[in-house]
């Protein structure tokens, strides 16, 4: 068989086996979620929403674990949004580059990878500890800002390096500043892929648990948080302490409280999108 | 052999005379006109690598003076001494001075983006920044800190007529300028440049990305704007260089080899690299 | 200093239309035309100073000379100028070849009058009128300064048709100054001691037919340039 004929079979082939590929992720998608959505939709009402927990899994709510959540999630991004995009900006455009910072930029990168728990400790140690912030909810977005900043800095730099340099060159030359520069130019070109990135931490930070374990977030608490210094809980614990119950009922509750961790997700994602794109469109190079 | 050799030696010796005189003159005339830029025995350096080596020149008020010669031979280099823009590669040195305005620009004290304001530049590919006609346009005036509405309003007018350009765009400003054809969108970073007035232009070859016709018309704006305006254009194509400038200087590897009237050197060059390159014997 | 001229004289809209080519172009026709009004000065003195043997006039023609000489090398390197500059084509490069072989052309008109002013200061002796009438001497004048008034107008008009009236003239001149040479011949022999007079006239009659003959090739070159057609060399139309 000539060269023409196989490399068409090998087109062929790899569209076959990346829609199977494609598939398989998709429907493994669908059946869990799906699964899911049967086990759980029927419980949800408004008292499940807004019930504090009990110990009958009929009574049970999932409100103070959803406040929580949405507390923490709120003050975390207060908290990495600024941080990570500065440190960001600061590395890309104004930090000598050279061998420490090449160092500098290699160590960010492992550090999105360390496993959350270590950050945990390392937050239990300095925040709740030294820092004597207990197990509230601003030492839960501190640590979880540690962990997330990585991904935040990280994306931030590759969005800014997307930017082409001839626009920065252009504003230089007109008598602008760095910062005026970084400012009128170089941010709002890359705002779209700092917004995915910021969007994809704050997904991760959604659904860690360990690192909040360890600060201290309580299983069982009986009231919604009024304050950041308020101890807490979130959606994540509250699931993975009925799943660990025993009565079926809990397995419902899980479900359910699985579905409506989903929706705030899509909701949060689906926001960041949307004003992503929004901005997005003023770009087309 | 040895007659031949120093018959030569002896023609090169005359040409290096007549190089020397005729830098001289450029150089000192007053007669031709007020130099607004000079560059005093400028070596650059990368590093170790000697990009230009002991170039003298000095620019005419209101004229287009074109840098000519192979690549590489450090025309672009020596433009963007002009506006500090080598400032941002890593490596780069400078020996000598570069006069503006009766200050050495390469000083410590100078206030390098207030340079910029009086000495603009358009460059090779467009460049329009990903906004409208109008912010393009009006960037130079805002980073200025100017608010004025009207203000700024009418220099963007200005700017866009001498760019010649309001015409097409008077109607719909809030367009996007990457939304324009190549030969527009150069005409937007020409008109954002001259909306904040300097008094000298620095053009990096700014028609080599476009097509003939975009290219005659950025021409003839240039040969209008020299009327106002001083012109240092870097251009790899020598015709266009006879076209539009006044004075011409020859860079070979770093070094200015002859650099006249632009007539003189295209009818009766004194070095004969000069000759060579013109006639499209090398480059 | 022409140039600034040429500009503010044309109104700010055309400017905008007008190449540097375009000025450098009409700077050109400008300065052509001025030499061949110059031209037309030195031919009518001529005149005039052949006519009347006016010796003071003469000289005034000799020293006019040099500021034509001047105006020629000049127009040669303005031409010069524009090839190397402009690498012109069509239209534009038949243009500047027409002016550049005009310019030659009117030097040497210059030239051939200023030939007979220096033949009015080597005479000793006027010519007699009665010469100047068998010859038509005075005629051949009128009319080859009548063909540089002319073709003035056609170049300046780009009139080709007076053009070519222009150069069909120039046979009229060609039929006088046949009958010359016999005409000096039988003057001669009336009188011989006037030999050296009449061999003067002769060659005055020479120079006033090779007048005519570069005011054709003008008309030629300035029917080329407009029509991009050749008249010469038989390749009538």
């Amino acid at each position: 068989m000539n060269n023409a004929r196989k490399n068409k079979l090998k087109d062929k082939a790899f569209r076959i086996w990346g829609i199977s590929c494609t598939l398989v992720g998709l429907i493994l998608l669908v059946i869990f979620i799906g699964n899911i959505v049967i086990d759980g939709i029927g419980r949800i009402d408004w008292a499940f929403i807004t019930n504090l927990p009990s110990r009958k899994p009929e009574n049970a709510g999932i409100y103070t674990a959803m406040m929580g959540t949405i507390w923490i999630l709120g003050i975390t991004c207060i908290i990495s949004f600024p941080l990570g995009v500065a440190a960001g900006i600061y590395l890309e455009e104004y930090a000598k580059k050279g061998r420490l910072s090449n160092l500098l930029e290699i160590n960010i990168s492992n550090l999105a990878g360390v496993p959350s728990i270590i950050y945990g400790l390392l937050g239990m140690e300095i925040f709740v500890r030294t820092l004597n912030l207990g197990a509230s909810i601003l030492a839960g977005s501190l640590t979880l800002s540690l962990l997330i900043l990585p991904i935040i800095i990280v994306a931030t730099r590759e969005s800014i390096k997307a930017v082409p340099s001839t626009i920065k060159e252009a504003s230089f030359a007109m008598g602008a500043t760095k910062w005026q520069t970084v400012w009128n130019q170089t941010l709002p070109a890359s705002i779209g892929g700092i917004l995915t990135g910021v969007i994809l931490a704050l997904s991760r930070a959604i659904g860690e648990t360990a690192p909040l374990i360890v600060i201290g977030a309580l299983a069982y608490v009986p009231f919604a948080p009024q304050s950041p210094m308020d101890e807490f809980s979130v959606m994540p614990m509250q699931i993975f302490n009925w799943v660990s119950r025993p009565q079926h009922g809990f397995i419902t509750n899980a479900a359910a409280a699985i579905i409506i961790l989903l929706i705030i997700t899509f909701v949060m994602n689906g926001i960041a999108v949307y004003f992503r794109n929004k901005w997005q469109k003023k770009i087309k190079w | 052999m040895a007659e031949k050799n120093k018959v030569v030696s002896n023609i090169n010796r005359v040409n290096q005379m007549d190089l020397e005189q005729n830098n001289a003159a450029i150089s000192s005339d007053k007669a031709l006109g007020k130099i607004i830029l000079q560059a005093k025995n400028i070596d650059v350096f990368y590093d170790q690598f000697q990009a230009i080596k002991g170039v003298s020149m000095g620019i005419i008020e209101n004229t287009v003076t074109a840098l000519i010669g192979p690549s590489g031979c450090g025309k672009s280099t020596f433009l963007r001494l002009f506006n500090r823009m080598n400032d941002y590669i890593e490596k780069f040195s400078l020996k000598g001075e570069i006069i503006f305005d009766n200050k050495n620009i390469y000083a410590k004290n100078i206030d390098v983006e207030q340079l910029r304001k009086e000495i603009g530049m358009v460059f090779q590919k467009p460049n329009p920044f990903p906004k409208s006609i109008f912010e393009n346009v009006a960037y130079g005036l805002r980073i200025q800190g100017i608010k004025d509405k009207s203000f700024i309003a009418d220099r963007v007018e200005t700017a866009l007529k001498q760019a010649d350009l309001w015409k097409e765009v008077k109607d719909d400003l809030k367009k996007s300028a990457l939304a324009l054809s190549g030969g527009q969108q150069q005409r937007v970073c020409i008109a954002r440049t001259l909306a904040v007035e300097p008094s000298v232009i620095l053009m990096d070859e700014p028609t080599s990305a476009l097509d003939p016709i975009s290219t005659a018309k950025i021409e003839d704006l240039i040969f209008q704007l020299k009327e106002k305006y001083t012109i240092v254009i870097v251009t790899h194509n020598m015709q266009q260089a006879g076209r539009i400038s006044d004075y011409t200087a020859f860079f070979y590897i770093g070094e200015l080899i002859e650099h006249g009237e632009t007539k003189q050197i295209f009818t009766k060059p004194v070095n004969e690299r000069t000759e060579n390159y013109i006639s499209g014997r090398f480059g | 200093m022409n140039e600034l001229k040429i500009i503010s004289a044309v109104d700010s809209d055309k400017k905008n239309n007008m190449t540097h080519l375009d000025i450098e172009k009409v700077r050109l026709k400008k300065s052509i035309l001025e030499m061949m009004s110059l031209t037309q000065k030195q031919l009518e003195k001529s005149k005039i100073a052949f006519l009347e043997k006016d010796n003071e006039l003469a000289q005034e023609i000799i020293h006019n000379e040099k500021r034509i000489n001047a105006m020629e090398l000049s127009i040669d390197r303005d031409c010069e100028n524009i090839f190397a500059l402009f690498q012109p084509v069509a239209t534009d490069l038949r243009f500047v070849i027409s002016m550049l072989k005009i310019n030659s052309d009117l030097e040497r008109i210059a030239d051939l009058a200023e030939g007979l002013a220096a033949y009015v200061i080597d005479l000793e002796f006027p010519i007699s009128k009665t010469s100047f009438e068998l010859t038509k001497t005075s005629e051949m004048f009128d009319i080859t300064i009548s063909m540089l008034a002319d073709i003035t107008v056609a170049l300046d008009k780009e009139d080709t048709q007076l053009a070519r009236k222009v150069y069909k003239k120039d046979v009229e001149l060609n039929t006088i100054n046949s009958n010359a040479s016999r005409i000096i011949k039988d003057l001669i022999i009336q009188d011989t001691d006037s030999t050296r007079r009449h061999l003067f006239l002769f060659s005055a009659i020479r120079k006033l037919e090779r007048v005519g003959d570069h005011i054709k090739n003008i008309a030629e070159d300035t029917i080329f340039y407009i029509e991009a057609e050749i008249l010469k060399h038989g390749q009538k139309k």
